[in-house]
């Protein structure tokens, strides 16, 4: 019996130790422990044995089974874990190709730059207001105080459908809309599409402005400045310094450009600003007193400061896009630069 | 406008520097355009003496020079035969630019070298009236010159132009004279009045002409004096260079005196030859319809009876305010001259100038506005020059027609109704020193001010206006910044959702696109559009940039297509574009009213992996998103494909449409390639989209999941197979999608086989098979009728 055990013991490890494959394994374990195994024979073989003698040979089958058992166990897992690291190795591939394009897409220029100033301005507690693009010259002219006889209510500015229907020239119109119908406090801004009758590397037909209004007791330039220089700085960056120039509109007097420092040669002089270190930005002043009474707004009791700014401009500026007609021409090469 | 440097210092005294100058405009309200240095038309040209000239070898009429330019002796070749040892000429060195844009190289001539070239008066552009010497054929030989001077300062081309941009409320300052007025305020110096004293004879000028004013309206001034005698010549130098230093030519006297006080003063005037005056009279009025009038452009001009006309007794002389006539004007024989000083309407002269398509430099001063005052200024400064230069005998006394009493304006107020409005404290004495220095005469009572303001400064209404001179005088960089808040501000959930439909198809991996609101009358043919379509019931401007430009587009579609087939065009092969823009529909036309102007977001896609159901994922995702539930029903719309073109309806209403462009639509554009596009009515999604949709409960327990492979008649829309599924089951089923789609081979014709697959799952518990094959039997025997079986 002894000598048994130890040839199936050496016979089995012989085996074991020389199989590569789990297959192999599988049949090993059949030949030995499975129903017709050569160790279950044995085991089948102890009826065959005394009382006194089994429990003894016994003991020896099941270490015999046991060893056979834990070799078999063994080599299994090494086995597995060969085949295992053996199939991770053919799956190696090239990390740094690139197959697939999962392309993020991107909003247009101009809409970012108006994203950014409307944020900012909410941020101030402004609400965002939007009226017709066709309008009346009631409401571009008339209720902003430019006289009959301004040349800016030529055939030459502004596209006209009718003698009295129109392409807004300005944003504007929807501050006169709002102020007719609403008492103030008002804080308002009202970005848009406007039109005038230009086409240049500055200039296009079709462009868009984002105006702001603001109506209370008591507002004075300093208000303005106050409110332009969180605007130029959330846009243009914190160091940014803001001036005021005198100008001229017919909707405000005093009437005011806002300038900030240029960003591209902080000020020391460079193409971008001329030469002169500053950049013009937007126009604005306080409302002309004839405007907030043509919108039923009691001047004497009510002051404002309204601003406009050219939203294309803005753009430019910021994303160092050199010509107008870039903006409208929409070409995917361009718009991929803004995502 | 143009400011020359010299002509502003006889008014006032500048000791700054021309860039200072133009920093304190700035400050003061006026941008500066440019700075246009007239001695840059001249560079590297220097006086040179000649201290020898010996004819050259190889040819007969070039001789070679040696000429002392101060800081060397160089060697010039030159073919003029005018020029001996000693003489000073102008030498234009290598790299010399010379007003014709012209630049000299030095060479060789024949041979010899030659370091710059000699230059004639004509080169440099002067006239014997100019510089003398300059009119001969040959070198100009200078005067008063020494070696290696820069022939600028010889010649006097040393004249500075500041060209300083206007504002419109500001038609005082369209003048020499007006810009000086400010200067003098800014730099605190003292403003001298140009001369305006002239002799004159012992006649009335009321024996010469007599006027009459028919239209009040259109002409609330008219002046008009009278020179006998008048001599016809070259005007002065100073006038001459003047006057091309603004860029206006200078003809003889009696032409350039008009426009020289135009542009000092800012007042327009007009000479009419008394002669060619029928009637000696003067007739302002509204022209009849159909009066023509040559002009001095020699074109003729048909006016109506709403251009004004300056009339004798018979015919119109001049289109007011615009242009003269060819025949009363100054002639070789003129002896007499009036002339004419008015105040023409503004809006009158723009529309005649705009009718006619005339503009002069008279008829754009008028444009900006004139006041009352200039009128005489004008007219005695004309007169004060008849007089200096003696070109004739000035009669005695004006004809002055005029109804309005202008005066000055008087304002009494408060000093501190300025600083409430600044927001800070300027201290009164302050403001009065300002609003004096700008001729705005003030004095106090107390903290009370009175103000009188000249007529010229028609733009100061108020005291905003009044704010306005103190601040912008005073200096604006004591503006301190106020920051408060006080209303709430923000976005209305309509405004946010539009933003959210833009966000949703950034995701989507699409750019955002901004196109034109107007677009071409030819769009509607190129879209095949059917010809009595609403959509082409446009609105067209009546005065568009091009007719490219002209019709206000009712779709997004046709803007769509042609930026994808612009990027085609540049290489881009594919693509997935998206605008949020609105579309613009009449309620009748011609236009009573304003149109109703209503949002649209369009998508397009395009490139080899694009298809329809790749637009579609698109739109599923965004109306998922939004939580409203649509259909898809076939669609005919003239630009897509038949077959492959589905318009979105929610609840029965149809709110937008998607497809594949028709290939005939395509072929318009010269797209060889399919191209998807939709078109969605972005104002539903943002009113009706759902920003908070209801809490769906997850199930902690096991779900179900079977295929079925049914066999349908080959036309049935998947969408109807799917609802006929989802109505046979009960709320056990979780989700349902068909997954596959074959036709062909073993299917038989007329069908297709759709594979589906479906998930059950209940909510509070884990589901049992009988239960699942219930469901399915239930959808089995629903399908039957509609002929849809279980594929054996």
């Amino acid at each position: 019996m002894l000598e048994k055990i130890e040839s199936i013991m050496s016979a089995a490890k012989g085996k074991i130790s020389a199989v590569r494959e789990l297959a192999q394994l599988n049949d090993l374990k059949v030949k030995y422990l499975g129903k017709n195994g050569e160790i279950t024979a044995l085991l089948k073989s102890l009826k065959d044995y005394s009382a006194e003698e089994r429990p003894l040979v016994g003991k020896y089958i099941n270490e015999l089974r046991q060893k056979v058992e834990n070799l078999i166990l063994e080599t299994e897992t090494e086995l597995s874990r060969i085949e295992k690291e053996r199939k991770l190795a053919e799956e190696e591939i090239d990390i740094t190709l690139s197959k697939r394009f999962l392309a993020q897409g991107g909003l247009h220029p101009i809409t970012k730059a108006k994203n950014e100033l409307v944020k900012a301005f909410i941020g101030l507690g402004y609400e965002v207001k939007e009226g017709p693009e066709i309008e009346t010259g009631f409401y571009n002219f008339t209720q902003l105080n430019v006289p009959f006889d301004h040349p800016a209510r030529d055939a030459q500015d502004t596209f006209y459908i009718t003698d009295d229907i129109l392409l807004r020239t300005q944003t504007s119109t929807v501050q006169a809309r709002v102020m007719e119908v609403s008492t103030p406090p008002i804080r308002m801004v009202c970005p848009g599409k406007v039109y005038r009758s230009d086409d240049d590397a500055t200039h296009s037909p079709m462009f868009h402005q984002m105006e702001g209004l603001v109506v209370d007791k008591g507002i004075t330039i300093c208000d303005l400045k106050g409110s332009l220089d969180e605007i130029a700085k959330s846009f243009f960056g914190e160091d940014t310094k803001t001036r005021l120039r005198p100008s001229y509109f017919p909707f405000t007097e005093p009437s005011v450009e806002l300038d900030v420092s240029c960003f591209n040669c902080h000020g020391a002089g460079c193409r971008l600003c001329k030469g002169t270190g500053w950049i013009e930005v937007l126009g604005a002043g306080i409302v002309n007193p004839a405007v907030l009474k043509a919108s039923g707004i009691d001047p004497e009791v009510y002051s404002g400061f309204a601003f406009g700014v050219g939203l294309e401009r803005c753009a430019m500026l910021k994303y160092g896009i050199p010509d107008m007609r870039i903006l409208f021409e929409n070409d995917i090469r361009v718009l991929r630069q803004y995502r | 406008m143009k400011v020359p440097y010299s002509w502003l210092k006889e008014f006032v005294d500048i000791d700054i520097t021309v860039d200072e100058l133009a920093d304190k405009l700035v400050s003061c309200g006026f941008e500066i355009e440019g700075v246009i240095r007239m001695s840059d038309s001249i560079k590297n040209v220097v006086v040179g003496k000649i201290l020898s000239v010996e004819k050259h070898a190889q040819s007969d009429h070039l001789s070679i020079c040696k000429v002392d330019i101060g800081t060397e002796t160089v060697q010039v070749v030159t073919g003029a035969s005018n020029v001996k040892t000693g003489d000073l000429v102008p030498v234009a060195l290598d790299g010399a630019v010379l007003p014709d844009g012209k630049t000299i190289k030095a060479g060789e001539l024949r041979g010899v070298l030659s370091q710059g070239m000699m230059c004639s008066g004509a080169e440099l552009n002067l006239t014997e009236d100019d510089y003398e010497g300059a009119g001969v054929y040959g070198i100009l030989i200078l005067k008063d010159a020494k070696a290696g001077d820069d022939i600028n300062n010889v010649i006097g081309n040393d004249e500075v132009v500041l060209d300083v941009a206007i504002t419109a409320n500001r038609p005082d300052c369209n003048s020499i004279l007006g810009i000086a007025r400010e200067v003098a305020a800014v730099t605190g110096k003292e403003l001298r009045l140009p001369e305006m004293s002239y002799k004159v004879n012992s006649e009335n000028v009321s024996s010469y002409v007599a006027v009459e004013n028919k239209a009040f309206d259109l002409c609330p001034r008219y002046m008009a004096a009278a020179v006998k005698n008048v001599k016809q010549v070259v005007s002065p130098k100073i006038i001459r260079d003047r006057l091309k230093a603004v860029g206006v030519r200078p003809i003889n006297n009696l032409v350039d005196v008009t426009n020289y006080v135009l542009f000092e003063i800012g007042q327009p005037m007009h000479a009419f030859d008394l002669n060619n005056l029928e009637g000696r009279k003067i007739i302002v009025r509204r022209a009849n319809e159909g009066e023509k009038i040559t002009a001095l452009d020699g074109k003729e001009y048909t006016l109506s009876n709403k251009d004004l006309a300056i009339c004798d007794s018979e015919k119109p002389v001049a289109i007011a305010g615009v242009m003269g006539g060819e025949y009363s004007s100054i002639c070789e024989n003129t002896s007499t001259v009036i002339l004419e000083s008015a105040r023409f309407a503004r809006d009158s002269v723009r529309h005649t100038s705009r009718r006619l398509n005339l503009k002069s430099d008279s008829s754009q001063r008028f444009e900006k506005g004139i006041d009352y005052i200039s009128q005489e200024t004008g007219m005695k400064r004309a007169l004060a020059l008849f007089d200096k230069y003696g070109w004739g005998e000035v009669v005695s006394c004006f004809v002055d027609v005029i109804k309005e009493n202008y005066a000055d304006k008087v304002f009494t107020y408060n000093y501190n109704e300025i600083n409430t409005i600044v927001g800070k404290e300027i201290p009164k004495q302050a403001i009065i020193d300002i609003l004096n220095s700008l001729t705005l005469e003030t004095t106090a009572e107390g903290d009370m001010l009175t103000t009188h303001v000249p007529n010229y400064r028609e733009d100061i209404v108020g005291i905003n206006d009044l704010t306005e001179e103190v601040i912008r005088m005073y200096g604006y960089d004591i503006v301190e910044p106020n920051v408060y808040s006080k209303t709430k501000g923000g976005m209305t959930p309509a405004q946010s959702r539009m933003e959210k439909l833009k966000d949703i198809l950034v995701g989507k991996g699409a750019f955002e696109i901004v196109s034109y609101s107007f677009i071409s009358p030819k769009a509607f043919d190129m879209m095949k559009i059917a010809a009595d379509s609403n959509l082409r019931k446009a609105i067209c401007l009546v005065n568009p940039l091009g007719v490219d430009f002209s019709v206000m587009r009712t779709t997004l579609s046709y803007s769509m297509v042609k930026t994808i087939a612009y990027n085609l065009t540049r290489g881009n092969k594919e693509g997935r574009l998206f605008e949020l823009a609105k579309i613009y529909i009449p309620k009748s036309l011609p236009l009573t009213e304003l149109p109703v102007e209503k949002y649209r977001v369009s998508v397009g896609i395009f490139g080899e992996k694009e298809d329809y159901y790749t637009l579609k994922a698109i739109t599923d995702d965004i109306y998922a998103v939004f939580g409203i539930n649509i259909a898809y029903e076939r669609t005919k719309i003239d630009y897509l494909h038949p077959g492959r073109s589905a318009c979105i309806l929610s609840d029965g209403v149809e709110i937008g449409y998607l497809g594949e462009v028709h290939p005939d639509v395509a072929k318009e554009f010269d797209i060889d390639k399919r191209l998807y596009i939709a078109e969605l009515d972005a104002e539903f999604i943002a009113e009706n989209g759902v920003d908070i949709k209801p809490f769906k409960v997850i199930s902690r327990y096991q779900g179900m999941e079977r295929d079925l492979a049914l066999i349908a008649p080959i036309d049935m829309p998947a969408a109807e197979i799917l609802n006929k599924i989802q109505g046979a089951c009960s709320d056990i089923l979780d989700n349902l999608e068909i997954f596959d789609v074959y036709t062909g081979g073993q299917v038989g014709k007329g069908k297709k086989s759709v594979a589906v697959k479906l998930s059950f799952q209940h909510v509070s518990r884990t589901l049992t098979d009988s239960e699942v094959n219930a469901e399915i039997e239930n959808i089995l025997n629903t399908l039957k009728a509609y002929d849809v079986y279980l594929r054996q």
